[in-house]
């Protein structure tokens, strides 16, 4: 998969009120900066700075993160739903990639 | 005699003793104040990062059993250690979470914001280490104290390659 897809799992059904967990999976090399020991080169890495996690497009969590988490980050977030909507990710990395990607569910 | 060894000693100055005895001071309350000027001897990288992320020092946050972290003893691999932060405090009081590996070469490994509409305070994910350390899952709460829940996870091969 190319960098910067991703895989966004939700219930396809909740009660209401009901705390659910958002768990996804974004495909991302995440390769931390670092400089060579003998040769003093720098070389900046590649890796996601930040995802945010919307619910009908209200913002509910925002996450930084450096080089120290795992290639493809899988990433579990609570929301606690109180009506039918979309979820929405969006995500950016250090090179100025941006991703978005939606899930929806229904709630009882 | 004692005039002459003085002498040699500041490179031809005159010097009396109580010159020299004031000098002495000086040069001991330079030493006593040199760690301080130069804190990558005495401060750890992981508190130094703390430090100027949080703007509090570590030994100032308490440890705390309301937040469980959930990590393996022994990771095989130290490029994907599963960690899960739970914290029985509710969310409406909770700020931030943050995540810390002592001994990583960069020690911040990730911080979330929380918000009354997260309904709970959770997070999975998984995270690189370089070698056998400590985790530790640090909440900034809304009054801005700090809480903290620490584990160890021994690494057998390191993941930051």
């Amino acid at each position: 998969m190319a960098t910067g897809t991703a895989i966004v799992r939700v219930p396809k059904e909740a009660q209401k009120g009901q705390v659910i967990r958002v768990q996804m999976v974004i495909t991302h090399p995440m390769t931390p900066p670092r400089r060579d020991p003998q040769t003093g080169q720098e070389t900046p890495g590649h890796y996601l700075t930040k995802l945010q996690l919307f619910y009908n497009d209200q913002l509910v969590s925002e996450m930084s993160m450096g080089g120290g988490v795992s290639a493809n980050p899988f990433i579990a977030l609570p929301l606690r739903v109180e009506s039918s909507g979309v979820i929405k990710t969006a995500y950016e990395d250090n090179k100025g990639g941006k991703w978005e990607k939606t899930a929806e569910i229904t709630v009882k | 005699m004692q005039t002459l060894q003085h002498k040699n000693l500041l490179g031809g100055i005159y010097i009396d003793r109580r010159k020299f005895l004031l000098l002495g001071a000086v040069a001991v309350a330079g030493l006593t104040f040199a760690p301080a000027i130069k804190p990558a001897f005495a401060v750890s990288k992981l508190e130094e990062e703390v430090k100027k992320r949080l703007g509090v020092e570590l030994s100032a946050i308490k440890e705390t059993a309301e937040i469980k972290l959930t990590v393996p003893t022994i990771a095989e691999s130290g490029a994907n250690v599963p960690i899960t932060v739970e914290a029985d405090i509710p969310v409406e009081k909770v700020e931030r979470l943050w995540i810390f590996v002592d001994k990583n070469p960069t020690p911040w490994i990730a911080d979330v914001k929380f918000t009354p509409h997260n309904g709970q305070v959770f997070l999975s994910t998984r995270i690189k280490m370089g070698e056998t350390s400590n985790v530790r899952a640090i909440l900034q709460l809304k009054d801005g104290t700090f809480v903290m829940a620490t584990e160890e996870v021994k690494v057998t091969a390191g993941g930051c390659g």
